[in-house]
């Protein structure tokens, strides 16, 4: 562990690793920007502007920033619910322009599909791949351990708390084992103990499975706890602001809190980053 | 002060028991259905039995089923309650099919919505008894005419319950499958459709009583069967208590289907929060 590690930022125009070879970069936002035309007042809302940044297969990215810095609207895009005003994104070297299950997104509130069981909901992509039902069951129940949700496959998400609705909503986007899982302020809507002990199950997780995560959250602790890589974001327009590499190892594990290298870390960002969150509010 | 509040509480707890035991005989909606529809005919029996009422105006309940079991007898409730259902059946799922595909067309793509919608909400303040003149003109008298009746009443329930329905549908939640990976048909069946049961079902069913009363318009006006015509020509021959017997009937028959579809929708919908008590 580097105590004395230095919280390392980066311009933003400066590519994260200079010298990537293209082969191990896995998404690559190009100069994207996104405008919203506004009808009702005719006013043209800057949400994205000249976006670039380059992900590596297996890197856990946090996007960190005040709300309406544009961070769901980059989220879904990369997801492909929508497309770029300008620029463009690619994976593995071809744009995105629809959704697909090498993408699968887990939301803020959950978007469980309330109609179905727990079991039924982590199946849902497995389904849509074609697999025959016995193997879709077996896997759905090895995610659902995984989450540790093992007992309540039968509930419906009326029946659970929010934690484990998002448990479920990880469980479910999982599934169909993408090699990319989104997440947009996931943990957003919970209380702090959960918040934290899920915090440390995706830490698990993601290392476990080796998943490239990008993760949005306007929580600096938390960015930092999860991320290889943090990505700063400022709003009006939404840019990228600064880049900040951590250097614990992973997985990552609750004491490492502690470490003198995350106290001051997440400190520097919240004095550096205060102002600017003050003005948005 | 620990002493007191315990010497309070005492007498709650023991009343208790005897409150619940009076609540337990009411207990179930089925049960206080029962007493309020027994309570209802008692009234009305006691009133026309003491004569508040001229018998001729208004005929007992005993009187009116006195006159129902006569009808049954002789078979003619049958052919009518027969008629005026099958009417009501056709002439609903006529608005089914048109409500829901327009319905589903106009929430799922804005343009056309609004263009069809202007169209709809003015078409859908004529009363379908404004209709019947041209309906009568268009289709003549038979049953045609219930038909499209019973189709005007019901299809615009129908139709804004499916608007409703689709427009409310939750992006994250469209999104959520989308990115697993769903094809447009898993998305209609196990997404759209789920989705939207809470809204439509109460819909149809609000559908189902406006067609029912159509139906029975209609067959006052523009047929030779039907519990609609038995009220009316019970009128002309001054058999009053024939008349109060098919209301009775098609009150008890509106009843009957709008709780079994109440059921069903109960058990359908029974994941979703207005279904949860
Ligand atoms: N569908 C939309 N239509 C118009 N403006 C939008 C829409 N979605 C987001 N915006 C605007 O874009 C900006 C960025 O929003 P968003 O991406 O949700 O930010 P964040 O997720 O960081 O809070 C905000 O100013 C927001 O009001
Ligand atoms: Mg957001």
């Amino acid at each position: 562990m580097n105590a004395q590690f230095a919280p390392a930022t980066f311009a933003a125009a400066e590519p994260a690793a200079p010298q990537a070879s293209t082969a191990e970069v896995q998404i690559d936002i190009r100069n994207v920007g996104k405008v919203y035309d506004s009808k009702a007042t005719h006013q043209a809302v800057v949400a994205l502007d000249g976006v670039s940044l380059r992900i590596k297969k297996g890197e856990f990215i946090s996007l960190l920033g005040p709300s309406g810095c544009g961070k769901s609207t980059l989220l879904s895009i990369i997801a492909g619910f929508q497309s770029a005003s300008s620029g463009q994104i690619l994976q593995n070297g071809r744009p995105i322009s629809k959704p697909d299950a090498s993408r699968t997104v887990v939301f803020q509130d959950y978007a469980l599909f309330g109609w179905m069981t727990v079991q039924q909901n982590v199946e849902f992509g497995l389904k849509a791949k074609g697999l025959p039902k016995a193997e879709r069951a077996d896997i759905a129940r090895s995610l659902i351990k995984t989450v540790h949700l093992a007992g309540f496959e039968d509930k419906y998400p009326h029946q659970m708390s929010g934690g484990m609705k998002q448990r479920a909503a990880i469980a479910r986007a999982l599934a169909p084992d993408p090699d990319i899982l989104l997440m947009d302020e996931p943990f957003g809507a919970l209380d702090a103990q959960t918040r934290v002990l899920l915090q440390e199950e995706i830490a698990r997780i993601s290392t476990e499975a080796g998943k490239t995560v990008i993760f949005v959250t306007h929580g600096i602790d938390e960015a930092v706890f999860l991320a290889d890589r943090v990505v700063v974001m400022s709003p009006r327009p939404g840019r990228v602001r600064d880049e900040v590499l951590v250097p614990l190892p992973r997985p990552r594990t609750a004491e490492m809190r502690s470490d003198p290298w995350f106290v001051s870390t997440v400190k520097d960002l919240w004095e550096t980053l205060k102002p600017e969150w003050q003005k948005g509010d | 002060m620990e002493a007191e509040a315990d010497a309070g509480r005492l007498p709650v707890e023991t009343m208790r028991p005897r409150f619940t035991m009076i609540q337990n005989a009411f207990a179930g909606r089925p049960m206080r259905a029962a007493v309020g529809l027994t309570a209802f005919f008692a009234i009305w029996q006691a009133v026309t039995q003491l004569n508040l009422v001229d018998g001729f105006l208004l005929p007992s309940p005993v009187a009116i089923a006195e006159a129902l079991w006569q009808l049954a007898l002789d078979g003619s409730l049958w052919v009518h309650l027969g008629a005026s259902l099958q009417r009501v059946a056709v002439g609903f799922l006529f608005a089914c099919v048109v409500g829901l595909a327009l319905g589903l067309i106009c929430g799922w793509w804005r343009t056309v919505s609004d263009y069809v919608r202007p169209v709809i909400e003015a078409l859908r303040p004529i009363p379908p008894l404004a209709w019947i003149p041209i309906t009568i003109l268009w289709f003549g008298l038979g049953d045609a005419a219930s038909y499209f009746l019973v189709f005007l009443g019901a299809v615009f329930p129908v139709f804004i319950a499916t608007y409703t329905a689709i427009r409310g549908l939750d992006r994250n939640q469209m999104n959520a499958a989308l990115c697993l990976g769903a094809k447009p048909w898993q998305l209609f069946t196990d997404v759209l459709i789920p989705a939207s049961l809470p809204i439509i079902l109460p819909g149809l069913r609000i559908a189902l009583g406006v067609g029912w009363m159509c139906v029975v318009t209609a067959e006052l006006i523009a047929a030779q069967t039907g519990l609609g015509y038995l009220i009316q020509q019970s009128r002309m021959l001054f058999q009053i208590n024939n008349v109060v017997a098919g209301m009775v009937t098609i009150g008890l028959i509106g009843f009957a289907m709008s709780a079994i579809l109440e059921r069903i929708e109960r058990r359908v919908n029974a994941w979703a929060p207005s279904e949860r008590s």
